[in-house]
């Protein structure tokens, strides 16, 4: 029970640390009329954002892998995290169109199957294992592993939802029995577009551009949020809504027999050694030593 | 040079360096030592798997970067043109100065690239993997296995590939994937099932189910230190300064604690372990004064040249020759990869020369 509750303790004080470093915009107005003093120089401001989001990944990441001295779940995410950046290291050889990528799809199904902490180990290291075959490793990363793993972390939530509606459908409601997929395609959809609009945060405040879409500190907080979707909309939009369908597709088309064979494989790996102390003897002679 | 925590030395001083100046003249200065340390590595035979060329990605860079701020941005007062009309986002003044400021920009990008490339062509995977702390052992197990499956994940993708294509399938529609996709994923779970059973037998983990590692401390280390991230970064934004930086220094302390903490219990071995040369040394030091020398408050009548804005009217940017000096310290990776490179030439010469010579003889 205590260990559980340090868990979620640092679970939420990592979130929330690092979405307090990615949500500054828009909460600055608030400390610049409390305190009255200026901000910091911006131009340190990427490398400090780093630094700290990087830091919070490397809390996530440790209470994460908790328990995790484990063979079966060592081998299971080490093979999957492979097949993932398989993916992307074809997609990095044949990009698809905008911000199309095949890797969210296996992050969802992990993350749904074996659960929240395998999903975000599973979008982490996906992120850093395709950055280290493709030469990606930058000041991008922190962010990149962050947000991927609350991609198959969160997914989490879909499961008391299903369970819900399966409930409703075997009272006899007339919910589809592809319903898990089309939940699971929904969600695809919006962190498609969420994942877009978080990575955009780390880089938004130092782009410079148009009045009506940059930031500038001292700005209110609705003016912060009106610039930031006027930049998002025009900036982002398609590139996500590429990602966002991509995924659904995906989804869509494989996920349900992907679905079988997870959950499949997951009953095989839900198989424990015992180790028998009394059997571990060694005969020596004619005496059976223990 | 062959430590990786001495690349990462170099790499810290050349991000850092590249993140607070806007001086174009300066950014221009790092970004010549990156790529000549890159060349210099290349040139002593180092390759690395990146899709993609610097060259090419630099132009990119550049090219979209300044106009993008040229043809968006309509501050400042050297005018180019004016683009007519009621165009959103594009009608207005054309000016020098965001031309500059985005070009400036470009060149921050292209150096952070750069120099993220030249670490990925210096080190390999297995000494990236090496860099993962003690205490992310499982993690770093995990990335182990996930790199060494990714070779074998792609030829059997090939190997399938072929199979369905002499059965005569073919990509029409997403679903045409699927005979391709289920292979690959179930045969990779069969694979894990098979290492997770070797590794179960050759004793891997084979502590108590449920035992936590470390025990609490480090988990409270962990927790006050993200609340003082956060605490600090506040801080930092309210313009306290120094106090912000040291909230936020204490937490980053406790948190890197907590890590040992538990690293400790993990104890690594490695066949060969890469050792401390005197180059090493040296270009670690150089990097840490080189980053010093930019930071330092203290320093400030040499470093205060770093900061430039070509806004309200373009001036030239200023240059302090002592700054340039010590920007040139980060040269020092891509001299040692140019002198080894140049003995082992000279080295397989002698050797070639002294074959020929036998063999006359």
């Amino acid at each position: 029970m205590k260990s559980r509750l340090f868990s979620l303790a640092i679970y939420l004080t990592a979130t929330i640390s690092g979405m307090l470093v990615l949500l500054y915009p828009f909460f600055l107005p608030v400390i610049l009329r409390q305190t009255g003093f200026g901000m910091m120089r911006t131009g340190e401001m990427p490398l400090m954002m780093t630094f700290l989001l990087g830091l919070c990944l490397v809390a996530l990441l440790f209470e994460a892998q908790g328990q995790m001295v484990n063979t079966k779940l060592v081998a299971l995410l080490g093979i999957l995290v492979a097949i993932n950046s398989a993916l992307r290291f074809i997609e990095t050889a044949i990009p698809g169109p905008g911000g199309f990528t095949p890797i969210f799809f296996l992050i969802i199904l992990v993350g749904y199957v074996f659960g929240g902490r395998a999903g975000f180990l599973m979008g982490a290291l996906t992120l850093l294992v395709s950055a280290l075959v493709t030469g990606g490793v930058g000041p991008w990363l922190p962010a990149q592993m962050f947000t991927a793993g609350w991609v198959g972390m969160s997914v989490i939530i879909l499961r008391p939802l299903v369970t819900a509606l399966s409930a409703r459908r075997a009272q006899g409601s007339f919910l589809s029995n592809r319903m898990e997929i089309y939940l699971l395609a929904g969600f695809g959809l919006l962190w498609g577009f969420l994942y877009g609009g978080i990575m955009n945060l780390w880089q938004w405040p130092f782009i410079a551009g148009p009045q009506s879409q940059s930031y500038a500190a001292g700005m209110g907080f609705l003016a912060t949020v009106r610039h930031y979707l006027a930049f998002y909309l025009v900036t982002s939009l398609v590139w996500d809504a590429v990602a966002a369908f991509g995924n659904v597709l995906l989804l869509l088309a494989l996920g349900a027999p992907a679905l079988r064979a997870l959950r499949r494989f997951r009953h095989r790996f839900e198989f424990t050694y015992t180790p028998e102390t009394s059997a571990v003897t060694v005969r020596q002679g004619d005496k059976l030593i223990p | 040079m062959k430590q990786p925590w001495a690349w990462v030395s170099w790499l810290i001083a050349t991000i850092v360096i590249l993140s607070i100046t806007r001086n174009p003249l300066y950014l221009l200065l790092i970004l010549m030592c990156v790529i000549f340390v890159g060349m210099s590595l290349r040139q002593s035979g180092a390759e690395t798997v990146s899709p993609y060329s610097l060259w090419k990605l630099a132009a990119w860079i550049l090219l979209l970067s300044t106009a993008f701020n040229a043809l968006t941005s309509h501050y400042g007062q050297t005018v180019l043109f004016t683009i007519p009309g009621k165009l959103p986002l594009l009608s207005g003044p054309v000016t020098m100065e965001a031309m500059v400021y985005g070009f400036t920009n470009g060149l921050v990008l292209t150096g952070i690239l750069a120099s993220f490339m030249v670490l990925n062509l210096a080190l390999t995977v297995r000494e990236l993997i090496s860099l993962i702390p003690q205490a992310f052992f499982p993690l770093a197990v995990v990335t182990s296995i996930a790199v060494t499956y990714l070779p074998t994940t792609l030829r059997q993708f090939r190997q399938i590939r072929e199979a369905q294509g002499i059965r005569g399938h073919q990509m029409r529609t997403l679903r045409d994937w699927l005979p391709l996709w289920m292979p690959l994923l179930v045969g990779g779970l069969e694979h894990a099932m098979q290492l997770a059973e070797a590794m179960t037998a050759r004793g891997f983990a084979s502590t108590r189910p449920g035992e936590q590692r470390g025990g609490i401390t480090p988990r409270i280390f962990l927790i006050i230190g993200l609340v003082l991230l956060a605490i600090g970064w506040i801080a930092q934004l309210g313009g306290a300064g120094v106090y912000g930086l040291a909230i936020i220094v204490s937490g980053a302390l406790l948190i890197f604690g907590g890590l040992w903490f538990l690293g400790r219990e993990s104890p690594r071995t490695s066949y060969h372990s890469p050792g401390w040369g005197w180059q090493d040394w040296l270009n670690m030091l150089v990097s840490l004064v080189v980053m010093a020398i930019c930071i330092l408050p203290m320093l400030e009548p040499i470093n205060q040249t770093l900061f430039y804005d070509p806004y309200p009217t373009l001036s030239l940017p200023p240059f302090s020759p002592l700054l340039g000096m010590a920007m040139l310290g980060l040269l020092l990776p891509g001299v040692f990869a140019h002198f080894k490179s140049t003995h082992e030439k000279l080295d397989l010469k002698a050797r070639r020369r002294a074959s020929h010579g036998r063999t006359e003889v």
